[in-house]
């Protein structure tokens, strides 16, 4: 896969995907919309809800990505930044139409590479949906030495499922419904 | 459906994603004015507090109030098409530049403006510089038994102790180069016998994608806890006496090497300047002894270096959760000492180890097998003066193993406990030369029984009973509590 080789090559020397090169690379061929959400304080609380135990996504303007393919919406890609330990790193969270992770990526990594996710780390995600399973505690492994960036990533992905199951971006297909 | 959604539309793609008109129907005017709202009170990620998106939020700020006045002036009459085109068009325009504040210019922005074209693996740009900050630190109480293992007084008094508070700096000068550190402070105070030391302090380059290049004070690539000794990874209240001992950590010494992972192979490789087995004189190291080799380390002061050592090491960690691995330290340690005959003293040093760690679903299962040996032990002794029982081990051997599992995985909570034992039996005597005699004292068994409680994933509270014996029936039980963090 091209991303693997890009994202496995940022990683030690550390580079920046950026959100165009991800995208496409995570469904090639795909046309992407981007869209924004306007969160109002109770669809922040719902939110909170649902990632639990994760500490929610709290920002009220938050964009993602839609992919369509042939017609009809395929994915859904969500950005997100966090501090790892003082820096950032900044993933993608594709979600496929069953509300299930398809791919999580880093674009950035600012913190020593010792600590990045490799690649490998970051496929256990895949086919996971928002479930108590999705945990450093269940299904997630960590990583010996990389325990700010084990926490920050799982947490991430918890928080931005949460935000797609409240958003549920698939509900109004590709074409969207006018706001 | 929930929240406000704006398709961003109709307005040159900033990612080269599809632009498809759209109209804003009323639910726009609460949209925009969720957007405004946020807009004023936009909370912007701790890195990107800096003074470049200062700038930025400040000119949003701006646009903000623009498009304030003029949503106050579509209110109570009917919506103008082309006006709230404009208005969609700038508020198109602020999403993003929210977005780029949250992720940062370099992965919003297009690298070269055509969308769905790769890039180039390894491709480097944009270089984000900056300081990190972190530490870890622990306190211990020791609660010891009032009787030795042969029932005699032990005369021990308990203790209360900050072991050590470590602050950790590290910098980002390119894409290529890094540098890191950590500043340890033994004690809490240098004023009795608390110090303050670098644990290390080096530069990283970074040539390809597997392969790297390191130099300046280094942690030897030894064991587990040696390199990784934050207090809530691991259990156990007190390190292994065997990663204390024979592995000496915290062992840093200056030297140069590389790094890097392949194929599911991780290895390091240095060569450093090697112990100082004799010490004294003008050397900070006090010289190996009858308890190991603990206190042949130089720790990069004014470091000897008659004498350089090679240390590598390998882990397949290609199997999530699980690692495997080995690392060799050799080297002459005389560091150009002589025995009081006048010959120069060589003292070839190995240190060997085997290590494995299964991490996953609750289990933390860890061991280690360590090996070593010393050369030209009658010289030592003799430069050091030491004589029967007090000589230095011409072999150590060490292992352990422990196995905890967290009882509240199935609880939907950060919460972790963690109840662990651990097995462990070591002996820095575990031959000596011709002539000396080695001390049962140095011949130990250690069983831990405890438990670690987390919070959550940077704290630990942990509590432990050792039970300590040895060859000399000396050994002391105790009563452990720790406090640890790690940010």
């Amino acid at each position: 896969m091209v991303l693997t080789a890009t994202v496995t090559g940022a990683a030690w020397g550390q580079g920046v995907v950026t959100q165009e090169e991800a995208l496409a690379q995570a469904v090639p061929g795909a046309i992407w919309d981007r869209r924004t959400a306007y969160l109002s304080e109770q669809d922040l609380v719902a939110i909170a809800g649902l990632a639990h135990p994760t500490a929610a996504h709290d920002r009220p303007v938050v964009s993602y990505y839609l992919a369509c393919q042939n017609g009809i919406a395929s994915h859904v890609a969500y950005f997100e930044a966090h501090p790892v330990r003082t820096l950032p790193e900044v993933l993608m969270v594709v979600v496929g139409p069953d509300g299930r992770v398809e791919r999580v990526a880093v674009l950035k990594f600012s913190e020593p590479p010792e600590y990045r996710a490799p690649e490998g780390w970051l496929r256990q995600f895949v086919d996971h949906g928002l479930d108590d399973a999705l945990s450093l505690k269940q299904d997630i492994d960590g990583m010996t030495g990389a325990t700010l960036t084990a926490n920050a990533v799982t947490d991430a992905v918890r928080r931005l499922l949460a935000l797609h199951a409240h958003l549920d971006p698939f509900e109004t297909g590709a074409g969207g419904a006018a706001p | 459906m929930p929240g406000a959604v704006l398709s961003l539309i109709g307005t040159p793609p900033l990612l080269g994603v599809r632009s498809r008109p759209r109209r804003i129907g009323r639910r726009t005017l609460p949209a925009l004015a969720i957007a405004l709202a946020a807009l004023a009170g936009l909370g912007v990620p701790r890195a990107a507090a800096q003074e470049s998106d200062s700038i930025r939020i400040e000119t949003l700020e701006r646009q903000v109030a623009g498009l304030q006045a003029q949503l106050d002036s579509l209110r109570g009459a009917a919506p103008d098409a082309e006006r709230l085109d404009e208005l969609r068009r700038q508020i198109d325009a602020i999403s993003r530049q929210i977005e780029s504040l949250q992720l940062g210019q370099d992965v919003v922005e297009a690298r070269d403006g055509r969308f769905g074209l790769g890039p180039a693996a390894s491709k480097v740009y944009q270089v984000e510089r900056g300081v990190s900050i972190g530490g870890y630190g622990e306190m211990l109480y020791r609660n010891y038994s009032k009787t030795r293992q042969d029932g005699s007084a032990s005369g021990e008094k308990d203790q209360l102790d900050f072991l050590r508070g470590v602050f950790y700096v590290g910098y980002k000068f390119n894409d290529r180069i890094l540098f890191n550190s950590e500043i340890e402070l033994e004690h809490a105070a240098t004023s009795n016998s608390g110090s303050v030391s670098l644990e290390f302090a080096y530069l990283d380059f970074f040539f390809t994608s597997w392969l790297g290049a390191r130099g300046g004070l280094v942690l030897i690539p030894m064991g587990f806890l040696n390199e990784l000794h934050e207090p809530p990874i691991y259990l156990g209240t007190e390190r292994p006496e065997t990663e204390r001992l024979i592995i000496p950590t915290t062992w840093r010494e200056n030297g140069v090497g590389v790094f890097g992972e392949t194929g599911g192979f991780a290895f390091r490789g240095f060569v450093v300047n090697s112990f100082d087995a004799v010490g004294g004189g003008t050397s900070n190291a006090k010289g190996f002894n009858a308890e190991g080799l603990r206190d042949g380390r130089q720790k990069g002061s004014k470091a000897v270096i008659e004498n350089v050592a090679g240390v590598a090491r390998l882990d397949y960690v290609g199997q999530r959760g699980a690692t495997i691995g080995l690392s060799a330290f050799y080297g002459n340690t005389g560091q150009g000492n002589t025995d009081p005959a006048g010959q120069v003293i060589a003292a070839p040093t190995f240190i060997g180890e085997v290590h494995a760690e299964y991490r996953s679903r609750g289990w933390w299962l860890r061991g280690l097998y360590t090996l070593s040996t010393v050369g030209d032990v009658p010289q030592l002794n003799a430069a050091r003066n030491l004589t029967g029982a007090e000589s230095i081990g011409e072999r150590l051997t060490g292992w352990y193993l422990e196995a905890g599992y967290d009882v509240l995985r199935s609880v939907a909570t950060t919460h972790q406990l963690i109840p662990y034992l651990r097995y462990e039996q070591l002996n820095t005597q575990d031959q000596v030369p011709a002539g000396f005699s080695a001390n049962p004292a140095n011949d130990q068994t250690i069983t831990t029984v405890g438990a670690m409680w987390k919070p959550i994933a940077n704290i630990s509270v942990k509590a432990d009973y050792q039970i300590r014996t040895n060859g000399a029936r000396t050994g002391v039980d105790r009563l452990n509590l720790n406090l640890g963090y790690l940010f």
